[in-house]
């Protein structure tokens, strides 16, 4: 089951295993400058609002209403990355627009191991896009649908999704407790009406330096009998307030005036031998700056190159994986 | 400390809740592989004195505030909640929750306060997945 707390989806299987629980949140960020350079690890700025769409069901489409799940504001061009909080062993898909953001295949609910297609928790602790070279993401972007920019147009020619999708399988209860044994020490652990139209989908930005983890668990581990998903549609922070009533978060700072400041980027030190490959279906899509490039229009405010002076490096498995501008050690 | 006058008599009491000493086994066991975990500058990053987080840890004094409370729930990597109800006090979204409809969750709270939590869980409202 999943259920809403504190901006957060929290997925549980009490079925499966006491401890079978996990947390994923959407995690306001800066947009890295979509350039062709590899940036390190933009901060975590406050999680975006998430709210039940049966809540607004007579204020938004049908087809909304249909999918079910949750709903979120982003600004147009606005970046997010996704975090995970687990201690049980999860396997996890996302998808933008029903496209894998590992391996770029229209989405199934099904776990696949050649090429591998899901995130396992909670040796990955976020994910900021699509995966398109082993070690590198492209950053996901927020840009309305119909326009052409999204992963989901540009490999299925249609505008049908958009969004995000998210299912998590835990693992099987034995292979977790045989698990535990084995690492007992870690273990410690008025209405208004829209069009059908579908709102903002998920498009690839610039790119950052991040490994998607091998899974080195065996595929017949994960209980594929006990998965929970939820769609998670994406609002312009326009309609925001006339949907719900609330004010959508103000718009992140740009990358150079955040790093102006002195506030800390991040990197998390992960092996070149345990991440995935990248997706070369991922890779042949155009970036946001490449599209509007190629169709005439001017790329986005705030992606000049910058110079990221001050990386506060998150390696070492007992460090604290926050990706905070106050979690920077020594620069405040 | 606190003293009180009860039945003429005067009680010298420390705030002997399983706060303080909650926060400090957790506060040590993350300063054990983690330096930043040190009273001074947990105390730093809550926004509070050094010296009024050790006497809390200590049960010297009440437990802090819920603003403060929720501060050190995040800094720790704890849920605010449970170190809300260690201190004794309940959030005020929680409060406000009740206040708007406060017998019927009275009466709910009152009806799942025996129950398994696979019982309580089977109330809480699902997030629902539709057809795409």
């Amino acid at each position: 089951m999943i259920i809403l707390e504190n901006d957060r989806l929290e997925f549980r299987f009490p079925d499966v295993h006491e401890r079978a629980r996990c947390a994923i949140e959407f995690q306001r960020t800066l947009r890295i400058p979509d350039d062709g350079n590899d940036y390190p690890l933009p901060p975590g700025l406050g999680s975006f609002p998430l709210r039940h769409v049966d809540d607004y069901a007579a204020r938004l489409p049908e087809a909304w209403h249909r999918r079910g799940g949750v709903m979120t504001p982003m600004h147009q061009a606005e970046a997010l990355w996704i975090s995970f909080h687990s201690g049980y062993p999860f396997a996890v898909k996302v998808a933008t627009g029903k496209v894998c953001a590992v391996t770029g295949d229209a989405w199934v609910d099904h776990l696949n191991r050649g090429p591998q297609d899901y995130l396992v928790l909670p040796d990955q602790p976020w994910l900021d896009g699509y995966c398109v070279e082993r070690g590198i993401i492209r950053q996901f972007v927020a840009m309305p649908l119909g326009e052409g920019y999204t992963v989901e147009e540009q490999l299925t020619g249609a505008a049908q999704h958009g969004g995000l999708q998210i299912v998590a399988y835990p693992m099987k209860a034995g292979r977790y407790e045989a698990l535990l044994g084995r690492q007992a020490r870690l273990a410690d652990e008025g209405p208004v009406y829209y069009s059908e139209s579908p709102g903002m989908g998920l498009a690839p930005g610039g790119r950052m330096r991040q490994h998607l983890e091998r899974d080195h668990h065996r595929l017949d581990a994960w209980d594929q009998r006990h998965g929970s998903r939820c769609f998670v549609s994406i609002v312009n922070t326009a309609q925001w307030a006339a949907i719900t009533g609330e004010r959508p978060p103000t718009e992140p700072p740009s990358a150079r005036v955040y790093t102006e400041h002195g506030l800390p980027w991040f990197d998390y030190y992960g092996s070149d031998a345990t991440a995935l490959a990248g997706s070369e279906t991922l890779q042949g899509v155009a970036s946001v700056a490449q599209h509007a490039k190629a169709a005439g229009k001017a790329p986005l405010p705030g992606n000049e190159t910058i110079a990221v002076p001050h990386v506060v490096g998150l390696g070492g498995a007992r460090r604290r994986r926050v990706r905070e501008p106050a979690a920077g050690g020594t620069w405040a | 400390m606190t003293w009180l006058d009860f039945d003429g008599n005067v009680y010298y009491i420390r705030h002997m809740t399983q706060f303080g000493p909650t926060v400090r086994d957790i506060r040590e066991r993350l300063r054990r592989d983690d330096r930043r975990y040190s009273v001074r500058q947990v105390a730093q990053r809550v926004g509070i004195e050094p010296a009024y987080l050790s006497k809390i840890e200590r049960g010297e004094v009440a437990p802090p505030s819920e603003a403060t409370t929720v501060r050190l729930a995040a800094e720790l990597g704890q849920d605010p909640d449970v170190l809300l109800a260690l201190a004794g006090k309940v959030s005020g979204d929680l409060q406000e929750i009740i206040r708007k409809r406060p017998r019927l969750f009275a009466d709910l709270i009152r009806q799942l306060k025996e129950a398994p939590d696979e019982a309580v869980l089977r109330v809480v409202r699902e997030v629902r997945d539709g057809d795409w």
